[in-house]
């Protein structure tokens, strides 16, 4: 055991497919810890807020500011509402009210500015003019007004009793807090998704749902793989034709489409994340039998099987003592091998709308489902469905690095 | 043998050779003359039947709430959903009631012809009439029961009359004015044709693939098949008369591709090959914020266009607890956060429930002044209001007495499921929000989308019990309205209709609300009018038959400006609708359209 162990801990793509595969249980056991609630809490309104990190404007305006003179605040704030785009477009509209702008440095902000003032009309419909340009030009304009608002703005608060703004006090714009000193600043490293839950959060409850999926659906298909397979290629004759021949059959159907007709059938009630798992398990495990059941037949006449069965030995005794054993590597790596697919199954068919239930439990194929549903490859929105598909790869690439880690150490012909 | 196979193999060639001829000069279609359309036609055409039913044709029949659209077919009146006018289209003028408002007097435009070069007369619209009771296509089924017969007073003359009740009034004179803009006059000497060559057989009548259809419209048939429909212009369209447009409209071509989703029409649309898009999209406005496409709405802000109907969530009044208990419907529903429903379904391209507080009426003004806000100011909801409807639930003794989390009526766990059609994203999100809600107030909610063709056989059966909570919306605009979508919410005619798509798919039954509805139509005095309508938003608000989620337009309007511009838009003065430049009022945008490169 020991030597075996020695001997799979050597091996370098078992061990980085063990550590990717650690990693991901670690953040899952520990980020819930960091950052406790629910997951499917809907925190924001509104669908795909972008990652970044969010600071209360209500509290900020509270919060003590401390007065700094930084030289280019103001080219920052001017570049923001003025962009080089802008500037040429500025220059469209004078040649479509045909103002002489010769002699413009289009790089100079004040004298393009006066321009402007001097003749941009929002109700002006040049001629040829789409409407979507009109309404840029007048968004346009309104930047700029906001650009030459005054330097103050002030906060004012409705008076309870005559119904009065009332000046409480001013924001310059040379104020600014201190982050830390800011009460409510949420940061959302993966932004929200159409429902505006916490994408991240979300991420990591629906990573240990899928795994928690492939995992029941490994069981139960190596499971049930193993036992026909040990059944029939030990005792062979007509058991092995009988299991055979249903495992033939369910070989030919696509399982994959068998997985969809069962989905559909059982009805959305009824699919819990469990029931999908299950359904995923009975539905995989056909190869398992085939492969278990060629290593059994070769098994099955060695001198050491024969010597047991010489001596009387039980059936049960002699499959598990004298031939599970053989095939216990062959097992496991098969088991990984079925988590692997559990989980990518889940993820397809969720996809296609025959998941699991949609308020329980996030799982990765789901959180794919709603971002292509409210079309996030569409609209730019990547946060909502790229890093599902990251922790996707990154699951069935550990686990099958894994599985070709023990391969290599238990496959003698792929033995170093 | 042989030389059949040849033939025969000859033959296929020549036919398929035929074939890429044709489509290749569609796929040449002049994109400087071809207005493209999106969100419209799925699947193809079935028929160009005008009098016939199941035709799956958008682009030429199809009655909008919006109003008709008129592109081939058309109608006596165009409305125009943002003042409620009706305008003539072939009518000349404005119809005329008798005093008793048992008759409607009309006069057909001398000028209006059909595509044959005969005239459009009397006879052609009292025989549309006539053959769609006979055979009960949608005409027949819709106005059978209001309007007793349509008579011909010369060639262009004619009168309606009203069918009448026991008293002797007419039973609602609105229907007839939804008459006048929502039924495509179809020729009676091509309808006699029709009945001919199918010997009368109704059902018959109604499949015709009416390929020989005359028409009166600007455009007719061009080119149709599993990939695109394509209208040409009529160039000798009548309506280029003095007394009508006074010229023909801007397009040659109205083209429009089938696209397999929203999504892709969404893409077809950013690459400007699609000018008007009748589709949802979700955040509209960062299409030109942030993609900086010429992409534009009717509405530069929020909600972009104009809203007029109400998705609303029915209770299914054949569960017994939720029949029973009053307190049960409203608790859920003033639970329920809209603020999330209206930014998360419809990006906010919707007013709110404080913008537009909660009634029976949309939130164009018009509906909004016909009650009275202070009266049922109390009675209103905005949502999310959990403490009131726990303490609304805890009042009416729908208690959790066994300490599992959730509720229990007459000791008997409440488990309802909220239910609407799979892939209706928006739909699916309101729901999900609505599940939401019951989880706070201890009500076990729980989501269930079928496929479509499920959900639409079980929500239109009066006895199913199947679905508790279930979404459809009620009508939007049209002459009769708000009655026609007050009837929707409340009328018990409804009840226990099979296949009813009619309305009151709750099947909820309130007599007072019943015999005000009857009343209404009737109704001329605006003080007494306001009155019933406010005693109607007084029920509705306190029975809560059903609770709308979110206020929503009928069409979606947002144009490429790409190749054309000068579409409608809310602050150009000319009052056209956003339509999609073919609906009702709508179709004027395309006698306007100007090339942005011409």
């Amino acid at each position: 055991m020991k030597n075996i162990l020695r001997q799979v801990l050597h091996s370098s793509k078992f061990v980085a497919g063990f550590i990717i595969f650690g990693l991901i249980l670690l953040t899952m056991l520990i980020y819930p810890l960091i950052n406790p609630g629910n997951p499917l809490e809907m925190i924001g309104v509104g669908t795909f807020a972008r990652p970044g990190t969010y600071v209360s404007v209500y509290d900020s305006v509270t919060t003590d500011t401390r007065t700094f003179n930084l030289s280019d605040a103001e080219d920052k704030r001017l570049a923001k509402q003025l962009s080089d785009e802008d500037r040429v477009a500025m220059l469209e509209w004078f040649g479509a009210m045909d103002i002489d702008v010769s002699g413009l440095d289009v790089s100079d902000t004040d004298a393009l500015l006066d321009l402007w003032r001097a003749h941009y009309d929002p109700d002006a419909r040049p001629a040829g003019m789409t409407n979507a340009r009109r309404n840029y030009f007048r968004r346009l304009n309104n930047a700029l007004l906001e650009l030459e608002a005054s330097d103050v703005f002030v906060l004012a608060e409705t008076d309870d009793e005559t119904g009065e703004l009332v000046q409480k006090s001013q924001i310059s714009k040379t104020d600014y807090v201190n982050v830390n000193d800011v009460a409510n600043v949420k940061t959302l490293p993966l932004g929200t998704d159409n429902f505006g839950r916490d994408v991240l959060k979300e991420l990591v409850s629906a990573c240990g749902t899928s795994i928690l999926i492939g995992l029941i659906a490994g069981v139960i298909a190596t499971f049930l793989g193993l036992l026909l397979g040990l059944l029939a290629g030990y005792l062979g004759g007509l058991t092995d034709d009988l299991i055979m021949f249903v495992t033939n059959v369910f070989t030919v159907i696509p399982s994959f489409v068998l997985l969809i007709l069962i989905s559909y059938s059982i009805g959305q009630e009824q699919r819990g994340a469990t029931v999908v798992a299950m359904v995923i398990g009975l539905t995989s495990w056909t190869w398992t039998a085939r492969s278990v059941r060629s290593q059994v037949i070769s098994l099955r006449n060695r001198d050491h099987v024969n010597l047991s069965r010489l001596s009387g030995h039980s059936l049960p005794r002699i499959i598990l003592t004298d031939i599970l054993p053989y095939i216990a590597s062959y097992v496991v790596m098969a088991f990984i091998l079925q988590v692997s697919s559990g989980i990518l199954a889940e993820a397809q068919l969720s996809l296609l709308g025959l998941g699991p239930k949609t308020t329980e439990v996030p799982t990765l194929g789901l959180m794919m489902n709603w971002a292509m549903l409210y079309s996030a490859h569409l609209n730019g929105s990547w946060w909502a469905y790229f890093p599902v598909i990251l922790t996707i790869t990154l699951i069935s690439f550990s686990l099958n690095l894994m599985n070709t880690g023990l391969d290599q150490v238990f496959n003698p012909t792929l033995r170093d | 043998m042989k030389k059949l196979a040849a033939l025969l193999l000859a033959m296929i060639l020549a036919l398929s050779l035929g074939l890429t001829a044709q489509a290749e000069t569609v796929t040449e279609l002049p994109r400087n003359e071809t207005l493209y359309f999106a969100g419209q036609q799925w699947g193809t055409v079935n028929s160009w039947n005008v009098i016939g039913t199941n035709q799956n044709n958008a682009m030429a029949i199809a009655g909008g709430i919006a109003g008709y659209r008129t592109l081939m077919f058309e109608t006596l009146y165009m409305y125009n959903f943002m003042d409620g006018s009706l305008t003539g289209l072939l009518a000349d003028g404005d119809y005329a009631w008798n005093e008793d408002m048992t008759e409607l007097s009309v006069k057909i435009k001398d000028a209006a012809k059909w595509s044959d070069g005969t005239d459009v007369t009397a006879q052609d619209v009292a025989r549309t009439f006539e053959i769609g009771v006979e055979i009960g296509n949608g005409t027949g089924t819709s106005y059978g029961a209001y309007i007793a017969g349509i008579d011909a007073v010369d060639d262009k003359n004619l009168v309606i009359r009203a069918a009448l009740n026991d008293a002797g009034q007419p039973v609602n004179p609105l229907k007839l004015l939804d008459f006048l803009s929502g039924v495509p006059v179809a020729q009676a000497a091509w309808i006699d044709t029709v009945v001919e060559r199918n010997g009368g057989d109704a059902v018959a009548i109604l499949n015709d693939a009416g390929d020989d259809v005359v028409w009166s419209g600007p455009y007719t048939r061009y080119f149709a098949d599993d990939t695109k429909v394509v209208l040409i212009r009529d160039d000798n369209y009548w309506g280029q008369d003095a007394s009508m447009w006074g010229k023909l409209p801007v397009p040659k071509y109205i083209a429009h591709a089938i696209y397999a989703d929203n999504p892709a029409g969404e893409t077809a649309l950013k690459a400007g090959e699609v000018d008007v898009c009748q589709q949802f999209i979700g955040n509209v406005q960062n299409l030109w914020l942030q993609d900086g496409l010429p992409i534009s709405t009717y509405y530069e802000e929020a909600p972009y266009g104009v809203c007029l109907t109400m998705p609303t969530a029915w209770y299914n009044m054949n569960i017994p607890m939720l029949k029973e208990s009053a307190a049960l419907r409203k608790a859920i529903a003033i639970a329920v956060d809209y603020d999330s429903i209206i930014a998360n379904a419809m990006t906010n391209q919707s007013p709110s429930f404080n913008d537009a507080p909660r009634s029976l009426m949309n939130p164009t003004e018009g509906e909004q002044a016909l009650y009275d806000h202070e009266a049922v100011k109390d009675l209103q909801w905005a949502g999310n209001d959990i403490e009131g409807a726990i303490a609304l639930l805890d009042e009416a003794g729908i208690v959790d007495s066994d300490g599992d989390g959730w509720r229990e009526y007459n000791g008997e766990k409440i488990s309802l499921n909220a239910v609407c059609p799979n892939g209706w994203t928006d739909w699916q999100a309101s729901m999900e929000i609505v599940a939401a809600a019951g989880a706070k107030i201890g009500v076990e909610i729980t989501t269930l989308y079928p496929e479509y063709s499920i959900y639409q056989t079980v929500f239109t059966n009066p006895n199913q019990t199947e679905y508790a909570i279930f979404m459809w919306s009620p009508d939007g605009a049209g002459p009769s309205m708000p009655w026609g979508r007050i009837n929707q919410f409340f009328s018990s005619s409804f009840v226990g209709v099979e296949n009813n798509w009619s309305g009151n798919w709750g099947q909820y039954v309130n007599e007072r609300a019943d015999e005000l509805l009857s009343i209404i139509p009737m109704t001329t005095d605006a003080e007494e009018l306001k009155a019933m309508y406010t005693e109607l938003v007084e029920i509705y608000l306190t029975e809560v038959p059903s609770f709308s989620l979110m206020y929503r337009p009928s069409v979606f309007h947002a144009v490429n400006e790409s190749v054309w511009t000068n579409f409608p838009t809310g602050d150009d003065g000319r009052n056209i609708p956003p339509a999609d430049c073919t609906d009702g009022y709508g179709i004027a945008a395309l006698y306007e359209l100007e090339l942005v490169n011409p």
